[in-house]
């Protein structure tokens, strides 16, 4: 049987001005961060730690710290409760609010827990997509200009070979596919988006030797491809893009193109400088909010 | 129209690492906010500042839509970044395991000053120095 993971949920009622004190305890106790908010005049601090890692007495002498603090600095002593929470509680809680969205002119992306045949649109190409814990839902602005720029790139009967760096849950290598891609070759460092990719692909009917992911970066790409590649996607952040910027090149063929986003607008300068540093024209710039989209070429 | 704030939260995550397990998912989900898509955002805005944490507050609007606004890291984790320590002490009465001068404290408070419950800098220094003690770091002329 598998086990979901469950966490205890610790709740602490402050006073508003102890809130950095608790939550260096609670930090140095071993919890990856808080979540607050104000409720009457109190603060109420919420943080989490796995199930199996502390136990009931771990949590006992926690409290006990955190009133030990309160008395040295000179608070109110605080509340301190917990109780344990199931994943499922909130893994799923925003999906509801999630609906099929048309993206560019031929495409849509219908969640994976609703009929694709009664959200279906026209002729569009129907993307069936379950998100997971990974990134590429199809309602953020990147994630739509990517595939916008490959419904640009990939015209019907081109069937180009094309890399997805940083797949996340698989939303650009599976749309790539549909337009017409002979190939994709989708990596990862992150696991659970690996995971998310391979549930995405079988989801949408894709053959496992035409969309092909593994866990790494440009490296495993080349291994995979056996060579350059047409096309390349990268929707991860500017840091990391402007970085591989160097062997993104490598990786293309000498008429290959690239689509470039997770980028802010603010960012798109040094990306831009870098990008035609390294060889790449810069074709188009496409803007939706506060992201920007670069469709660049070699040659 | 302005859209109405149904929930203000706080989050006081690693920069750049925010992910949809806690505490995102519970903070965020109950209030039907696309956690990727904030995740996205944080991460992108804070992956510059890597190894620090960065504090978060989120308003979410009744469409479900959501602004955000990073704060200023905690003292404790600008306590050891000036203290250049890994940790607090685990019994801060008879344990000392660093220390801050009386500049290094104002420097905090400086810092930290928009977002503590303080109308002046020697106020904002007298929290601050509330949670040196805790840790364990000495305050030092």
């Amino acid at each position: 049987m598998v086990m979901s993971n469950r966490w205890w949920e610790l709740k602490i009622f402050c006073q508003p001005q102890a809130e950095d004190l608790v939550f260096w305890r609670l930090d140095d106790f071993g919890c990856h961060g808080t979540a607050s908010e104000l409720k009457g005049k109190s603060l109420l601090v919420r943080a989490y730690l796995p199930q199996a890692d502390v136990q009931l007495l771990d949590l006992a002498a926690l409290s006990i710290r955190l009133r030990q603090d309160a008395l040295v600095a000179d608070y109110p002593s605080p509340s301190v409760h917990w109780h344990l929470l199931d994943e499922e509680d909130w893994a799923s809680s925003w999906k509801q609010y999630w609906q099929s969205q048309v993206i560019g002119d031929r495409l849509l992306i219908c969640p994976a827990w609703l009929d694709s045949q009664a959200e279906s649109v026209g002729d569009r190409l129907t993307i069936r997509l379950d998100p997971g814990a990974a990134f590429g839902t199809g309602t953020h602005p990147t994630t739509q200009l990517c595939l916008e720029s490959l419904e640009m790139r990939i015209p019907p009967g081109s069937e180009p070979t094309v890399a997805d760096i940083g797949c996340g849950s698989g939303v650009l290598s599976i749309g790539a596919i549909l337009l017409g891609a002979q190939r994709a070759y989708a990596v990862d460092t992150d696991s659970l988006a690996v995971r998310a990719t391979a549930a995405n692909r079988d989801l949408n009917q894709i053959a496992s030797d035409r969309l092909i992911v593994q866990r790494g970066s440009i490296d495993e790409v080349a291994k995979l491809a056996s060579g350059p590649v047409d096309g390349i996607c990268c929707n991860i952040l500017a840091e990391i893009i402007i970085e591989m910027i160097p062997e993104l090149f490598e990786l293309t063929r000498p008429k290959g193109w690239g689509i470039f986003s997770g980028i802010l607008l603010e960012q798109a300068k040094p990306v831009a400088d870098m990008l035609e540093e390294h060889g790449w024209i810069v074709a188009t710039l496409w803007k939706r909010g506060e992201w920007c989209c670069f469709n660049v070429r070699k040659s | 129209m302005a859209k109405k704030v149904v929930a203000l939260v706080k989050l006081a995550l690693p920069a750049g690492k925010a992910a949809a397990t806690p505490p995102v998912g519970p903070a965020l989900g109950q209030h039907g906010v696309n956690i990727m898509a904030f995740c996205k955002e944080y991460n992108a805005k804070t992956a510059d500042q890597a190894g620090m944490v960065i504090p978060v507050e989120i308003s979410v609007y009744e469409d479900r839509s959501f602004t955000f606004i990073l704060k200023t890291p905690p003292a404790s984790v600008l306590i050891k970044k000036e203290a250049g320590i890994d940790k607090g002490s685990g019994q801060p009465n008879t344990e000392q395991v660093g220390t801050i001068t009386t500049d290094q404290l104002r420097k905090i408070a400086e810092i930290k000053l928009p977002d503590l419950n303080a109308n002046d800098v020697e106020a904002a220094m007298r929290i601050v120095a509330g949670t040196a003690k805790n840790m364990g770091v000495a305050i030092t002329d």
